[in-house]
């Protein structure tokens, strides 16, 4: 009897608490359509950035820190102006970064141009196409390390094939690794030859996908085949340029194996890059502190080299 | 039951149990190590030593570049993969200085080297005072696989007698002709290569890098007039009597310039004798012979230890260390060194190198390599080494290739190590500049 007055006397109570559920339900629905995307693509998000933001982190903690491990733990020491007063004063680092410009730029627009001189030509082909962009993809297949060694063997001022063929041509014994004034050219050779191929499939696929008729059009407008390629060709082809030129700047600034096993940074510094240097500073001196700095300066410099290049291209797209 | 039969009887079953424990296999281990020439050696020993004990080992041999930062990894965590690893001099300070490694007195208080071991100039051992690799008020921390020092390589069939000195050796290179291209090969690559090789002429000519490092004097002499007349000796034999630009030149080099004939001499590691005499890699089999690095006419014989030293790690359980230093304890007796040596490794008994073995003509090496053991000095045993080795390794590559004077280039690494000995707070000084 009690419970029955209860229930009834709470009756009124629950019909409002029913109604505040509801409304509650339906604002949260209302906030789950309204911010859907969001709502789904934060997982994802919040995982890309535990793997990307929290390592960065760590590296600028690092970066401001002297770091010693011992069997009791890792020992960190404060650094940061120590660190900043050293990479000023490190004309290594700064030469690396001079040497590494240098190479980036002269091997992405030589693979560039080489590439896309290839392309045009292979577009023409109208038979073993397919066998020669199988060809092509040779020299992007061999592992760094392989190509190292060969064209180390290829260099060898006594035994490699080059020397000999420079000798027999203009007799003269030529040791490109072992000279300060072409150790840098030699590294660029290597390189050009080993993503050229890249450039060309990047290139080949952007020219087939060429709308045809505007190149018919030029055609029967009389246009020569130099303006075809300047003023058609070019223009169009410039979003696939653009996304090769970044992709191949972006693996020169990271070039570290074919160095490594050609030259180790010398004779001298002149074939010293910044991820070589990166790598002895961490891994040989073991010093991680000054390492992280000197990482974290290196990451920064090439996004503003991307930045530039995609002000560049901004503005290209205005005019 | 008389107390005398209980005792016997209890004897008997003592006796019986420790049979039992010793017969019983010891843990399996694993061995981290690189893949260097005298690796098949290693090999070799390894197999013998499973089939004489019955104990199993596994090797992760890995390439001399990815050995470091795998052996880093292994004991720095918690529990450690490797039973043993192998470190090269360049690293080990850093392993013993940071407690990473068991003493071998602590799994076996019993354990001490044979007088007749190779120590590489005490790097065997840890002092903990001092914080410094030495034998006095040291412990024992570590075998070496492979001591490693230099030797010179020259071949009979161009040169009459061995030479003593740096002035035979400049001799026979004016005496140019024959069908041999270069006299002398010398290693200049930049970094650990030139160090590592111009360390012995240093040494050789009374030179130093430091003033006295084990005792806390890091006052810099690597700009003194000792250490400039041994590099302007390097330099004049690669540039008068080498290939040219020398500043590329390696250790790989320099052997494929010996075995295929176009070099009289060089000084290359004990560890690539074997490709000498090797039919399928050498065109100079049976010509090359060995003596110890030649000295100034008016001084004295030395080298520097390339060693490797196999440790124990602390981060792995009782039972593997015990394996382990089975391991090691096997590895040190002259039986199994004489099989090491005949497998191709380089043993680091005395007994070994100085024995039988060493008369027959395919160990000529043996004899020089124990005579230059006995003063070969170890250097840059020290947390800052690698960093030094980087700016000696660069300024000599420089004044090897013409980029810097001999005066500018020792002075400039003079400077820079004076300032890394006063960024880690070292008691350092300065020599006056060379002029």
């Amino acid at each position: 009897m009690a419970s029955t007055l209860v229930s009834k006397t709470a009756v009124p109570g629950c019909a409002q608490q029913q109604s505040a559920a509801s409304s509650r339900v339906t604002r949260v629905l209302d906030l789950f359509d309204r911010h859907f995307r969001l709502i789904t693509i934060a997982p994802a998000a919040l995982l890309i950035l535990s793997l990307t933001v929290a390592p960065a982190i760590e590296l600028v903690r690092m970066a401001g820190a002297k770091i010693a491990f011992t069997n009791d733990g890792v020992e960190r020491t404060a650094a940061l102006a120590e660190n900043i007063d050293r990479l000023a004063n490190d004309w290594i680092y700064w030469r690396a970064l001079l040497n590494t410009l240098v190479f980036v730029i002269t091997s992405t627009l030589a693979e560039l141009v080489l590439g896309l001189v290839l392309a045009l030509a292979a577009q023409r082909m109208t038979r073993a196409k397919g066998i020669v962009r199988t060809l092509m993809l040779i020299p992007i297949l061999i592992p760094p390390v392989a190509i190292g060694n060969m064209w180390r063997l290829m260099y060898n001022p006594e035994f490699g094939i080059i020397a000999y063929l420079v000798d027999q041509v203009a007799g003269v014994r030529l040791d490109m690794l072992g000279s300060t004034s072409t150790a840098l050219l030699a590294v660029i050779i290597v390189d050009v030859w080993h993503w050229t191929p890249f450039m060309f499939l990047i290139l080949l696929a952007g020219l087939e996908g060429l709308p045809e008729e505007v190149m018919q059009a030029s055609h029967l407008d009389g246009a020569n085949s130099l303006q075809r390629l300047r003023f058609i060709v070019l223009p169009m082809l410039w979003p696939a340029i653009a996304v090769a030129f970044v992709f191949r700047s972006i693996g020169a600034f990271k070039v570290f194996d074919q160095i490594y096993l050609l030259t180790s940074g010398g004779p001298g510094v002149s074939t010293e890059v910044l991820s070589l240097y990166v790598f002895k500073v961490f891994f040989q001196n073991n010093e991680l502190g000054y390492g992280a700095l000197l990482s974290l300066v290196t990451i920064a410099i090439v996004c503003s080299y991307l930045a530039v290049f995609r002000i560049a291209q901004r503005r290209k797209g205005a005019l | 039951m008389t107390i005398l039969t209980r005792l016997l009887g209890s004897s008997a079953l003592l006796a019986s149990a420790v049979l039992a424990t010793q017969a019983l296999p010891a843990e399996p281990i694993t061995i981290l190590i690189n893949t260097s020439p005298w690796y098949g050696g290693f090999e070799a020993l390894v197999e013998k030593y499973e089939a004489d004990t019955g104990n199993k080992v596994s090797i992760d041999a890995v390439p001399l570049g990815g050995l470091l930062e795998k052996a880093r990894n292994a004991v720095r965590g918690p529990s450690g993969n490797y039973d043993i690893v192998n470190l090269s001099n360049a690293w080990v300070v850093e392993f013993y200085a940071g407690n990473y490694l068991t003493p071998l007195t602590d799994i076996d208080p019993t354990f001490s080297f044979g007088d007749n071991i190779i120590d590489a100039d005490g790097l065997l051992y840890w002092n903990k005072d001092k914080q410094w690799p030495m034998k006095h008020g040291g412990v024992p921390m570590a075998f070496s696989p492979n001591a490693n020092t230099h030797l010179w390589y020259y071949r009979t069939d161009q040169i009459e007698k061995p030479p003593e000195t740096w002035d035979d050796v400049l001799k026979t290179c004016r005496s140019k002709g024959g069908e041999v291209d270069y006299s002398v090969v010398l290693r200049g690559a930049r970094g650990n290569p030139i160090r590592f090789a111009f360390s012995t002429y240093m040494l050789s000519f009374g030179g130093s890098i430091e003033k006295d490092a084990p005792n806390g004097d890091f006052t810099v002499t690597f700009n003194s007039p000792e250490v400039k007349h041994a590099l302007e000796l390097y330099i004049k034999l690669a540039k008068e009597c080498g290939p040219p630009n020398p500043g590329s030149i390696d250790q790989g080099e320099m052997i494929q310039y010996l075995v295929s004939g176009k070099a009289k001499q060089a000084g290359i590691v004990v560890a690539a004798q074997a490709q000498m005499d090797d039919p399928e890699k050498s065109a100079v089999v049976g010509k090359i012979s060995y003596t110890v690095t030649p000295r100034p006419a008016d001084g004295a014989n030395r080298d520097v230890w390339g060693s490797w030293q196999m440790g124990i790690p602390a981060n792995v359980p009782a039972e593997r260390k015990r394996a382990a230093m089975e391991f090691i304890k096997y590895f040190q007796s002259d039986d199994a060194q004489t099989y090491y040596a005949e497998a191709g490794g380089i043993p680091v008994s005395r007994t070994v190198l100085e024995g039988p073995l060493s008369e027959q003509e395919k160990f000529r090496w043996m004899r020089p390599y124990s005579q230059a053991s006995r003063y070969a000095k170890q250097l840059l045993q020290y947390q800052e080494g690698a960093e030094i080795e980087q700016i000696i390794g660069l300024r000599l590559n420089q004044a090897l290739i013409g980029e810097l004077s001999v005066d500018d280039a020792l002075n400039t690494a003079a400077t820079e190590i004076h300032d890394v000995f006063v960024r880690t707070g070292r008691r350092t000084g300065l020599l006056p500049p060379l002029q």
